[in-house]
């Protein structure tokens, strides 16, 4: 069996040193060989109890005896029988109430004094109620009481084991148990455990002798010990590192805002400059320049959030407007049909929250650098049940190239790039998709080495009629990343709603992988 | 994105080849469709197709041809569309249009089948076919819908008017008794689905044969006789009425299709209207109405950074059951009966891809060189959260939308910046959030098991209204912090607002302010180059207990973009 000696504290040290076996180890024992006081005491055999260091071998009841206030009223102005003796002695015999009036003692103990003595044949009572003196020397029992009572304030505490018949016969008609002030003793009874080394005490102890552990080895380091030099020469006590440490309530990140911050860092590595724009956008923006028709079905009430005040913007910039308009009307110049309906320009000013990130990616647009790489992590808002996989608002990642190095196959590699440097995909899958303002495009697929196979994103290259309305006539490539999985994954989490979460101890304890 | 039930067995059957589910999935994609699901009891196949301008991939038939002529099946020629050089002759199938329909609800195209009885998986098909053209692509029938009927009980013409709602009744399917048009859109099932589409009107769109027998109150209910399609029903008359004619032809084009692919003989019906529209007063349907459309050879090389010849081009594009035509650098393609969705030269460009497939194209990586960068915002923001850490803050991350209790009632604010939504999903998320305050406060509301001292930030974004700027709102990016303690006070949170703008190197002044939200005279207005660019105090006892909270707390919040400015 192994010993911690590192747990045992210096008091529990120095007792097991003190001590051998088949020895009583009691408290009055260690108090007076080792100066602990009785609270160190209990603490130290409770301690080494606990770790079956000692064991209890007997419990015995003890009284003690402890001098009261009123005790040591007596030592210092004279016990009441010997005050009434010599005040009458030295004064002439006095009624009663005249004694108490001049010694400052009640009737009553007047009385009781007077009753006694008068027994004992110390004092009568003469016929004009006088208190008279007949026998000069007090009995014995005032001097025993005198002697106990300096016994009394000298030790504290009187063990009624050590007082002789008479003495205790004394100090009991002058106690009393509890609250008795007006008593010079108050009786204290106590249980008196004694206890024994055990096997294991034993050893420890022999371990501690060995290793010349005394507990006098040197705690907590101080700055006067340091200044002084006081440490030299002194071993210091080994702790045991295994000791739960306490707890830390640290400023600390908020680990989905950390991992969207690495997402920043990674595209920003691969050559993308970050834009970002308001809560609240047009109809004209969140979906018109996109060249979503205005009665597609995803304009419908139900999909996005329209605001009660501030409905409709002021107005929307030109020659945007126009050009956008022309394009969804006949093609304008973009070589395309148009989808052949009346742009209504009063929905295009109706305001939404923004549902979709590429708003960002076609506000950009025109202001754009050529070649040019963008991205966004844009908080989105749809018309959705809030469930575990669907929040009330959620951040999507999105971006654009402009270039004409841009094509097909420049996305494929880039989406490569992304599924690789941000997912770590092990294989990677493409499948034409569908979004309404890319043309081609494409969605990408990977095996993410815990997720297994599932969508990262979506891409294509912007149709023309997005770009052109703009005033771009370079390729754009539009990408879209779906990261709240991966973010999932890297938390540990599996419900959307957990990413938001305003719960701080949930947060305090949030790791990332 | 809608989701369609096949037969397994019609589906192979009309292919004419079986594949395992894995074989499936992989050829899916020539659709831009997945496998979502097989329910082998019933020997359905589920599947989701993702491309909203194909709704001709959206039925059993139209998704089996795609996949047919992929894997080298021969494209279809379909005999019974007119076009405009030249209308087949309808007989006697003729509707005429009512020029009191022309506000509303203006447009019709129609058709007869026959030849076969309509078994079960047909009348199935046809109803998923109905329900997922006229949701998803008629927007819940409000652009189209579309109503199947036994021909043999209609006498021709057929008339397509404007009734009366209060005066009009016939018996609708699923009910035994007349109702007008007014109860039916007000008690009938269908007609509390779709009766919105037109209850705003002075009359409804109704359709009656030439004897006065009623066919359907469009786009809500078919009558109960004419109206009831039943399995062994060998003639039916199919009509779409709607207010978009292109797409409206379409899909009487896609259904006729379909239904031809499945064995049965289309008849022309012959539309006449009283009024013009953009293919004249009278259209014979199914109609061809698509244009041809090119694509330059070089256009299409360069955006696919393939060096393909036109002959492999050319070749994808049949592949997709298109018939492509070679002019020298152009290829020009005649677009199939049931599609409409090429709007631009780079529409057939997509076609050639999936033609060729996305094995056949090696991913190149990008080599035009920029320079990345996190915005200024992000990088200010990033500072600021570097010394709140070291303040001892943890970051949390909110939503932005809340409810008038948590935003307005229990700040004791009167909210009139707010950003309110007017078609909220539950009150619980109606208005965009101003500030984080509140965000924080809820915070705490929560956690008051978890260990004291409670010291928490944010930054995020808020929105409120702003009549100065062109969209009546502006978005700021704000921070928030906000500490609970028993000893928490004034006193703490300045200090942290002193060594947050000493590190941001910001100089500032206080003002004494009259916050609601705050208790008076505990409380500052942060003032940084003349204007108001924060606030911070102990929060007010009652606001604390409109929360619920019991520990008094502190709040600071910073407007980072007016902070930003030097």
């Amino acid at each position: 069996m192994d010993f911690d000696l590192k747990s045992l504290h210096p008091l529990e040290i120095r007792l097991l040193r003190h001590v051998a076996t088949n020895e009583d180890i009691t408290a009055e024992r260690i108090s007076s060989d080792l100066s602990y006081n009785l609270g160190q005491c209990n603490q130290t055999f409770s301690w080494l109890s606990a770790k079956s260091y000692i064991e209890e071998s007997s419990r015995e009841l003890r009284t003690l005896y402890e001098i009261t206030g009123t005790g040591k009223e007596y030592i210092s102005a004279g016990i009441p029988e010997q005050r009434i003796v010599d005040l009458l002695k030295s004064g002439g015999p006095l009624k009663m109430p005249d004694i108490a009036g001049a010694l400052g003692l009640e009737n009553k103990d007047v009385g009781s004094a007077f009753g006694q003595l008068s027994k004992e044949g110390v004092l009568k009572m003469d016929s004009e109620k006088r208190v008279v003196v007949i026998e000069g020397n007090l009995p014995e029992r005032i001097s025993i009481l005198g002697s106990l009572l300096k016994r009394g304030m000298e030790q504290g505490l009187i063990d009624e084991s050590c007082l002789s018949a008479e003495e205790l016969s004394v100090i009991k008609s002058n106690s009393k148990k509890r609250g008795a002030s007006t008593s010079p003793f108050k009786i204290i009874e106590r249980e008196d455990l004694v206890y024994r080394l055990t096997d294991n005490g034993g050893k420890v102890k022999k371990l501690l002798l060995e290793q010349g552990l005394t507990g006098e080895e040197v705690g907590a380091l101080t700055p006067e010990m340091l200044s002084s030099g006081s440490w030299k020469g002194k071993d210091f006590r080994e702790y045991n590192i295994n000791t739960p440490p306490n707890r830390v309530l640290l400023g600390r990140r908020n680990p989905y805002s950390q991992y969207l911050q690495w997402v920043k860092d990674k595209l920003s590595s691969l050559g993308f400059e970050e834009f970002d724009g308001p809560l609240v956008e047009t109809e004209f923006w969140n979906g018109d320049a996109l060249f979503m028709p205005q009665f597609h079905s995803a304009r419908d009430i139900h999909d996005v959030y329209y605001l009660k005040n501030a409905a409709s913007a002021k107005e929307i910039e030109q020659p945007w407007l126009d050009q956008v308009a022309e394009t969804h009307e006949n093609g304008w110049k973009t070589g395309s049909r148009g989808w052949g309906y009346e742009f209504d320009r009063d929905f295009t000013r109706r305001q939404v929250l923004r549902s979709q990130g590429t708003v960002l990616s076609a506000k950009q647009l025109h202001k754009a650098k050529i070649p040019g790489k963008y991205f966004g992590v844009a908080r989105c808002f749809r018309y959705d049940q809030v469930d575990a996989t669907h929040g009330a608002d959620f951040y999507q990642t999105e971006g654009i190239v402009l270039g004409e190095d841009v094509n097909l196959r420049t996305l494929l590699g880039l989406l490569k790039m992304f599924a690789e440097e941000i997912a770590g995909a092990e294989e990677v899958r493409y499948v034409p998709g569908y979004f309404p303002f890319t043309e081609p495009s494409i969605e990408v697929h990977i095996k993410h080495p815990v997720l297994g196979w599932f969508e990262l994103g979506g891409s294509g290259i912007f149709r023309p009629e997005v770009t052109e309305a703009m005033g771009i006539d370079v390729p754009v490539l539009a990408w879209g990343l779906g990261i709240d999985r991966m973010a999932l994954m890297h938390l540990g989490l599996n419900d959307l709603r957990e990413l938001f979460t305003p719960n701080i101890e949930n947060v305090r304890l949030r790791r990332s992988k | 994105m809608p989701k369609i039930e096949v037969n397994r067995e019609k589906f192979y059957g009309l292919i004419g080849k079986n594949y395992t589910n894995d074989q499936l999935e992989a050829l899916l994609p020539c659709a831009k469709a997945e496998l979502d699901g097989v329910d082998e009891a019933e020997g359905l196949l589920k599947i989701e197709l993702n491309d909203t301008n194909r709704p001709d991939l959206w039925s059993t038939s139209g998704l089996a041809r795609q996949l047919r002529v992929y894997k080298g099946g021969v494209r279809p020629e379909y005999s019974f569309f007119s076009n405009s050089g030249n209308s087949l002759d309808s007989g006697e199938r003729v509707v005429k249009v009512d020029p009191g329909i022309k506000a509303t609800r203006p447009y019709m195209a129609a058709f007869a089948i026959t030849g076969k009885a309509i078994n079960d998986s047909t009348l199935k098909d046809l109803i998923q076919t109905q329900e997922k053209l006229c949701w998803n692509y008629g927007r819940k029938r409000k652009s189209i819908a579309m109503g199947i009927y036994r021909s043999d009980l209609i006498k021709y013409p057929v008339l397509y008017s404007a009734a009366d709602p209060d005066t009009t009744k016939f018996i609708p399917l699923g009910m035994d008794r007349e109702m007008t048009l007014r109860e039916i859109i007000r008690d009938h099932p269908k007609g509390q689905e779709f009766g919105h589409i037109v209850a705003k009107d002075d009359k409804f769109p109704f359709i009656t044969d030439s004897a006065g027998s009623v066919l359907s109150f469009s786009p809500v209910i078919n009558s109960s006789e004419i109206g009831a399609v039943e399995v062994g029903d060998e003639n039916l008359f199919i009509e779409l009425t709607g207010t978009d004619l292109p797409s409206l032809i379409l899909t009487a084009s896609i259904v006729a299709c379909d239904l031809a692919d499945d064995g049965f003989t289309i008849l022309p019906v012959r539309v006449e209207y009283s009024y013009d529209t953009s293919l004249g007063r009278s259209i014979t349907t199914p109609f061809y109405f698509q244009k041809d459309i090119s694509v330059d050879v070089n256009y299409a090389r360069k955006l696919l950074g393939s060096d393909l010849s036109a002959e492999e081009m050319t070749a994808a594009l049949e592949r997709m059951g298109i018939k492509p035509s070679l002019k020298g650098s152009e290829i020009s393609i005649e677009v199939p009966e049931y599609r409409n969705d090429f709007l631009h030269s780079v529409d057939i460009i997509e076609d050639i891809m999936m033609g060729r497939g996305m094995d056949s194209f090696d991913p190149v990586m990008p080599s035009d060189s920029t320079v990345g960068r996190i915005s200024p915002e992000e990088e200010f923001a990033r500072k600021a959260k570097d010394i709140l850490i070291g303040l001892g803050f943890q970051e949390m991350i909110y939503n932005y939308l809340g409810s008038r209790k948590d935003y307005i009632d229990k700040m004791n604010i009167t909210g009139d910046e707010l950003i309110q939504i007017v078609n909220p999903m539950t009150e619980n998320y109606e208005f965009v959030r101003g500030s984080i305050i509140p965000s924080m406060l809820n915070s705490e509301a929560i956690s008051a098991n978890a260990v004291y001292p409670h010291s928490i930030f944010e930054i995020g974004k808020v929105a409120y209204l702003d009549s100065d700027d062109i969209s009546g709102t502006v978005t700021r990016n704000s921070l928030g912090f906000m500490s609970a303690d028993r000893n928490e006070g004034y006193n703490q949170v300045s200090s942290s607002v002193s060594a947050l703008f000493y590190y941001l190197n910001r100089d500032y002044e206080l003002k004494e302010m009259d916050d609601p939200r705050f208790i008076k005279g505990r409380s500052a207005r942060v003032i940084y180059m003349g204007r108001a660019v924060g606030v911070f105090g102990e929060v007010s006892p009652g606001v604390l207990e409109n929360w619920g909270i019991q520990m008094p707390a502190t709040c600071c919040e910073i407007d980072l973009d007016l902070l930003m400015e030097e």
